[in-house]
């Protein structure tokens, strides 16, 4: 074949420009450990590898992001601990007051403890983490959330709010990083019990001035069903009477008239009286007139010294004495047996103070369950953190992977390549200098 | 013996002479583009005709008369032309493009260093922020990392803009090359044609114009055929640049529009009678057309997609942002802004709104914190979220049973009122709390809603994630509200618990719920992220690119192909659209469709797609959400990295085909320097036997000379 010599020279050329490219780019993935450094190197690819890139930026953050989170949740753990023992302390305190030999002293210097762990309360409820209150909820409040009002503290005021913090989220799913301050003090709970602060003060009231109260132990209704009070406006149910078909717990039963009556047996400054109110089935529990359960035991109250009032919202009855009083069921005029009613109302037979502080003993237990379970939330979320936390590390490892899948150069075949390549190159050269010395030429004399 | 002899050596000593020379010519041009190999036609010298005396032996043609040079030649196949022609127009079609694109990609600086970084800092920044948004630096660093994406976005969307006049630009100067090539070529066609008109072989003119046409080849396709007259037709896609002496020339490049309006970059001849937008030329391939296809087929696309990105990243981000409260309590602005308030956010047209720390919003208004619901549980029932509504009496206030147990909720939010249908008895969509939950989220209406079971709460929270094509269009420019109102077509029944009643609200716990933001009653506070963590789900949320909410001001008919125009107030509402764009039309069950645009025209303003459903006048039109922006921009990259590709391994392909091609072609016609010196030598050695033969000639002459006497 014929061959121009210039040819010869362009084809020499073009190889050499064709192996120095190739031993370049070669060089250049080999110091930087990159084979993908432009979207040219794999178009295929390089949408996925910018993803990845999204991904492991958002993962590494939403890492840290949980890290300051499980911090946090700690500290809330913390003082929800400390939480756990005031109520504790305060639970001995009105064990060792409810008993009928202390002096009026020794119930003070009681109620007075009590009005110290009142202010540890309050103290916990202003738990602060990196300069944010823990249980203040989403509200930034410079001051702290729970403030005291009175002195005696008669109440608190609570400047948060319910919303928990920094919701994380994850694949989609939210996780509160926070428990709230309903949750954990109780704070205007949707049963209407009283919170970590009312329980308190109740206690610590009950201690110093010695009143009797007489409240259902329980809620008188029937699960699902409601004990309604007076009828509001439009016609809302009618007010529950003691006839009312499974509205109760404990189903009412009338004595063999067919009636019901109680006798409450009281004091009024020191001077004895004692009444017996005796009640049809149709008589409503609070009706908001005179003809109603709590509106009877009003009528008689300057006789018996006790006032009755029912919480629609505990669904609880509760009698208030200025002393020691008595509560039973008794036979209606003519009957041969009494009815069921302080049953149904679940009341005690006997109101003093250390049954005050008994029945007020499980407002103490509520509130503990209440600490008890937020806790448990905050532990069982430190736990999701955690989960979440190693998922996150897991994709973090995978995407990572990944990345350096499409990212990162083969050593071992590149540093194979860039040999070849060097000898090729090598052999280029030297078969250009050979062939360019060669012409006739040189044999011409 | 005659003197004969020695004019007949002599002969052959000039012969061999011209032979010599045109071997020399051949050496001394063996490296000169374009030179073809000469060779030396020797051919018997004509016999001289004798006189009729002569003997038969002596007869015409019977004894040789010696050599003479006949013709010199030009080794050249034409056929290999056109071959290497094609090669090396398409050679040089993917060197431009490989050229420009890799420098456009150079520009984009993925994957580390372009706007993809950028992109995620921006996420990384917010997902700080939600980490902790009453912290200022948190605030602060999003503002710095929104101010780098717009820097990264502008550095790019000017680079391409760069490129594009850069491209423009040299294609003038290649223009002006052509231009040039064809001037020579038709001065050539001239000489040659003269030349061949007296018989000459113009060899020299025919190796420059050969060499001229390859260079012009580089530059655009050109088709050639030489005529009977020695002169040689050029065209390019069927129009003449070169016939005989006549040349036509390129005009300069501009930027005229196809028949669809959009904007074009054109070569067209001059002469033509719309210079602004001539008719373009088919260039085919070489570097014209390389430079010509960057522009149309590459940067334009990059710039358009690029502006889509930053506008449906604008549109979405300030959605969000302008739906929620900042750490004052006051609404939202908008994170990205336009420089110029005219235009439409672009890659070169935005810049970041906010620079305040405090202005960053990250919270969003909800009823979850407030006293605008309250418990929807009676006394110290627990409600269960999968029972009936209706005549529950663990409601405070249950479904009625008399009375209506259906009604709407009018949602009020982005200055759109949209209704909510509702049905609470039976197997209605608000039959329970769950079911009401679901089906109001599934309306799209730019609220969500969720149940607090601890608090025994409906919680409405404004969700700008949460908005649907039919709200979107509705809201047209009405500016984002972070406020929202929801009130209810049946009144409250008020009174106590118990109470049953037939408006949805007032069984979820609410009478009315007017303009719930960030205020005392329903202080949601600076702590709260919720911001924030839409700002967050918006990255992982697919959108429609460009941003688009609009409506049609014409009806649909019936399914089949349609042209809609644009809105009157906004008769550029489709103009960041282009054929194949997605979009998501009407509202409701089963009018919403999704259909693809056809075909837009830029000078009406007017888009067309296939429609399978009647649309009412006014139905939406928005871009349907296909893609997350994190995708979008990546399949961008994708697409610039898959050009560049293309373009190198074209450029390699071509650039060997062309070098082969080359390679047979200079076979035939190049100068071997080997041959050629065999050439010299062979004619030396045959100018020496002549020389010798006339010395041997001269001898004898001498001798017969030395007979005469007196000599």
């Amino acid at each position: 074949m014929r061959i121009a010599t210039s040819t010869l020279y362009a084809q020499q050329t073009q190889a050499i420009d064709d192996q120095t490219a190739l031993y370049a780019s070669l060089g250049q993935q080999l110091s930087s450990g990159k084979r993908l450094t432009q979207p040219s190197d794999d178009p295929a690819q390089i949408a996925q590898d910018l993803t990845l890139h999204t991904t492991i930026d958002a993962a590494t953050q939403q890492s840290t992001n949980v890290q300051n989170a499980v911090s946090e949740l700690t500290t809330t753990d913390s003082a929800l601990s400390s939480l756990t023992s005031v109520l504790q302390s305060a639970r001995q305190l009105a064990i060792q007051g409810s008993s009928d030999t202390l002096t009026s002293q020794q119930r003070t210097a009681l109620g007075n403890q009590i009005d110290q762990l009142l202010q540890q309360a309050i103290a916990v409820g202003n738990t602060a983490y990196g300069g944010r209150y823990v249980f203040a909820g989403s509200a930034k409040t410079v001051n702290p959330p729970v403030q005291q009002q009175g002195n005696p503290v008669s109440a608190v005021q609570f400047l948060g709010n319910e919303q928990t913090q920094g919701q994380l989220v994850y694949n989609g799913q939210s996780f509160a990083l926070s428990t709230t301050f309903g949750a954990a003090f109780n704070y205007q709970s949707s049963d209407g019990s009283p919170d970590v602060f009312q329980t308190l003060i109740t206690l610590r009231n009950t201690l110093v001035n010695g009143t009797a109260v007489d409240q259902s132990a329980a809620a008188i209704n029937q699960a699902g069903a409601v004990v309604y009070g007076p009828q509001g406006s439009p016609a809302s149910p009618a007010p529950t009477t003691i006839g009312t078909p499974n509205a109760f717990a404990v189903t009412p039963v009338a004595d063999t008239t067919g009636n019901y009556s109680i006798t409450v047996n009281g004091s009024v400054n020191g001077v004895q009286g004692v009444s017996t109110i005796t009640m049809p089935a149709g008589t409503a529990i609070d009706d908001g007139t005179a003809t109603s359960l709590v509106g009877r035991i009003n009528a008689v109250s300057a006789t018996t010294g006790v006032t009755a009032s029912f919480n629609a919202k505990t669904q609880k009855v509760v009698l208030t004495g200025q002393g020691s009083f008595y509560v039973s069921d008794a036979p209606s005029p003519g009957a041969a047996n009494t009815g069921n009613l302080t049953k149904v109302l679940n009341l005690a037979p006997q109101a003093d103070f250390v049954q005050n502080v008994s029945t007020q003993l499980g407002d103490v237990d509520h509130a503990l369950n209440g600490v008890l379970n937020a806790r448990s939330v905050v532990g069982a979320r430190i736990q999701a953190l955690g989960a979440i936390q190693s998922q996150l590390q897991t994709d973090l490892t995978d995407n990572k992977k990944s990345e350096s899948g499409i990212e990162d150069v083969d050593v071992a075949s590149a540093v194979t390549q860039l040999s070849q390549t060097q000898t090729a190159l090598q052999a280029a050269y030297s078969t250009t200098t050979k062939l360019e010395s060669k012409t006739l030429f040189d044999y011409l004399t | 013996m005659s003197f004969f002899g020695l004019n007949l050596i002599g002969g052959a000593v000039d012969a061999f002479q011209q032979a010599a020379n045109t071997t020399s010519d051949n050496i001394a041009n063996f490296n000169t583009p374009g030179a073809s190999r000469q060779v030396v036609n020797l051919t018997e010298a004509p016999p001289v005709t004798g006189s009729p005396g002569y003997a038969t032996w002596q007869g015409p043609g019977t004894k040789g008369d010696g050599v003479i040079v006949q013709s010199i030649t030009r080794i050249h196949q034409d056929s290999y032309d056109g071959l290497f022609r094609g090669a090396s127009s398409a050679q040089s079609y993917f060197d431009v493009q490989q050229q420009q694109l890799s420098a456009i990609q150079s520009s984009f600086g993925e994957p580390s260093n372009g706007i993809n970084a950028a992109f995620t800092n921006l996420q990384t920044a917010i997902s700080q922020l939600a980490s902790d948004p009453t912290g200022t630096s948190q605030r602060q660093s999003v503002i710095t990392s929104a101010q780098a994406f717009v820097t990264a976005l502008n550095r790019v969307g000017t680079a391409v803009q760069t490129q594009q006049a850069t491209v423009i630009q040299q294609a003038s100067t290649v223009v002006a090359q052509a231009n040039a090539l064809i001037d020579k070529i038709a001065a050539l066609n001239g000489q040659i044609r003269a030349s061949r008109a007296v018989g000459d072989n113009p060899n020299t003119y025919l190796d420059q114009r050969d060499q001229d046409v390859d260079a012009l080849s580089k530059l655009l396709s050109t088709q050639t055929s030489v005529q009977s007259n020695g002169s040689a037709l050029v065209t390019v896609g069927g129009r003449a640049l070169v016939n005989d002496t006549q040349a036509y020339h390129l005009a300069n490049p501009v930027v005229g529009t196809d028949a669809s309006g959009n904007a074009t970059l054109v070569i067209g001849m001059q002469g033509d009678p719309t210079p602004s937008n001539p008719a373009p030329v088919q260039l085919g391939s070489g570097e014209l057309a390389g430079y010509v296809d960057v522009y149309n087929k590459n940067l334009t696309p990059y710039a358009r997609k690029l502006d889509a990105f930053a506008n449906a990243a604008a549109s979405e981000i300030d959605r969000v942002t302008t739906a929620s409260y900042d750490a004052s309590g006051n609404p939202g602005i908008a994170l990205l802004q336009p420089n110029v308030g005219t235009q439409a956010i672009g890659a070169t047209n935005i810049t970041v709104g906010i620079t305040d720390p405090s202005q960053i919003p990250a919270a969003l208004a909800s009823t979850a914190a407030g006293s605008l619901t309250t418990g929807i549980n009676s006394a110290n029932n627990v409600v269960n979220t999968a029972t009936a509504v209706q005549n529950n009496a663990t409601f405070a206030h249950p479904g009625a049973t008399v009375g209506p147990t259906t009604g709407t909720l009018t949602v009020t939010v982005d200055g759109v009122a949209q209704t909510f249908a509702y049905d609470f008895s039976g197997a209605g969509n608000a039959a329970s709390v769950d079911t009401f939950v679901t089906s109001f989220n599934n309306a799209q209406l730019g609220v969500s809603a969720s149940f607090d079971s601890v608090a025994q709460k409906m919680v409405f929270t404004r969700d700008p994630n949460n908005t649907g094509p039919a709200h979107r269009a509705a809201q047209g420019a009405n500016p984002t509200t972070p406020s929202f109102t929801i009130a209810d077509s049946n009144a409250p029944a008020g009174g106590s618990q118990g109470t049953p009643s037939s408006s949805l609200l007032e069984i979820f716990g609410a009478t009315a719920i007017s303009g719930v933001q960030q205020n005392g009653t329903n202080a949601v506070g600076a702590g709260d992220n919720g911001g924030a963590n839409a700002l967050l789900k918006l990255f992982s949320k697919n959108v429609g690119a460009p941003a688009l909410q609009t409506t049609s001001p014409t009806a649909i008919a019936g399914a089949g192909s349609v042209t809609v125009a644009p809105p009157a107030g906004n008769p550029t509402a489709f103009a960041q659209l282009d054929v194949g764009g997605q979009l998501t039309i009407g509202a409701g069950t089963p009018a919403q469709e999704n259909v693809v645009v056809t075909a837009v025209n830029r000078t009406t303003g007017t888009i067309t797609f296939t429609a399978a459903n009647a649309h009412a006048a006014n139905f939406a039109i928005a871009t349907t959400a296909t893609t997350t922006l994190g995708a979008y921009y990546g399949g961008l990259v994708g697409q610039l990295g898959l050009d560049v590709q293309t373009a190198t391994t074209g450029s390699t392909a071509q650039t060997t085909l062309a070098a082969n091609i080359d390679k047979v072609r200079q076979g035939i016609d190049g100068i071997n320097l080997d041959e050629e010196t065999q050439n010299l030598i062979k004619y030396q050695n045959s100018y020496q036997a002549a020389a010798r033969t006339m010395n041997v000639l001269e001898t004898l002459l001498t001798t017969a000379l030395g007979l005469i006497p007196g000599g």
